[in-house]
């Protein structure tokens, strides 16, 4: 049984940094190899299927990141209601995995969703992450998978200064302290 | 700074990565007819020098994808980098 009841629930403000946990969000896994999976999902999805490394695709309700040649993570760009977000997990999932073209995986209560607004969220994310954030901020969509403080991540890049967090339930309350325990000293 | 540059994602940090020993040892075709000797040579038994070596890598913070590598293991530096099924580009 999904439990989307959230673990954290908080928005924090400090000086230019805004870190709010943004849930329910609809995310799904997909996981495919051949050209008929990726050519399915762009149409029944109507979005471009990012192919390029680290990058992503938008359109006014979802969002589909690349996380490698074989894996992409879908999640809609508002607040969404559980059964709403069934419909669109049984069409992928009748039309993907039914077929087996591919595999659906409804992933909604296995990530937590963290926004991070403001001038110097790379800056606090600098403060335990090895990833080089040079390129990555000013390139709008695109998308890293890394670590920050021990924690896997999937960063989004939506906007200038303006990001979408991905981090386990699991890690995310401990990951949510280490960030404003950091924004403290920034 | 050690960095590795996976060839999915590009170059990321070492801490992203975890490393999977000796490349390209093959499972014998006919385990049964083998001595466990044998048997042990290949299950167990790695190179493990210093000096260039052939290595699996995986990219477990990242695209969780597995490469190769050729390293040079008394100073870190990286000859090449390769994915799974292709040939080594040095001998």
């Amino acid at each position: 049984m999904l439990n989307f009841n959230t673990p954290i629930s908080d928005t924090k403000e400090y000086s230019e940094i805004k870190i709010s946990e943004v849930e329910p969000i609809l995310k799904i896994n997909l996981r495919g190899k051949n050209r008929d999976f990726i050519t399915k999902i762009g149409k029944e999805l109507s979005i471009i299927t990012p192919v390029e490394p680290n990058t992503s695709s938008s359109n006014e309700k979802l969002n589909l990141l690349w996380l490698s040649p074989d894996e992409w993570f879908l999640y809609s760009n508002t607040k969404i209601d559980v059964k709403v977000g069934r419909v669109l997990e049984d069409k992928l999932f009748n039309e993907i995995s039914k077929l087996k073209i591919g595999s659906v995986t409804n992933v909604s209560d296995h990530w937590i969703m963290i926004n991070l607004k403001g001038a110097k969220i790379f800056e606090l994310l600098s403060a335990g992450c090895p990833f080089n954030f040079n390129n990555f901020k000013n390139s709008k969509g695109a998308v890293t998978q890394t670590l920050i403080n021990h924690t896997d991540v999937i960063i989004h890049n939506k906007n200038i200064d303006d990001l979408n967090l991905f981090v386990r339930r699991s890690f995310s309350e401990h990951l949510w302290s280490w960030m404003n325990d950091s924004a403290r000293f920034i | 700074m050690f960095l590795i540059n996976c060839p999915y994602c590009g170059e990321r940090d070492q801490s992203e990565f975890s490393a999977g020993g000796e490349a390209h040892i093959e499972r014998p075709k006919q385990p049964t007819e083998l001595s466990d000797d044998q048997w042990a040579e290949y299950l167990f038994m790695r190179k493990n020098i210093k000096g260039v070596q052939f290595e699996r890598w995986n990219h477990a913070h990242g695209c969780r994808k597995w490469f190769n590598m050729v390293r040079d293991t008394s100073n870190d530096k990286i000859h090449a980098v390769y994915k799974m099924g292709e040939k080594p580009p040095i001998k």
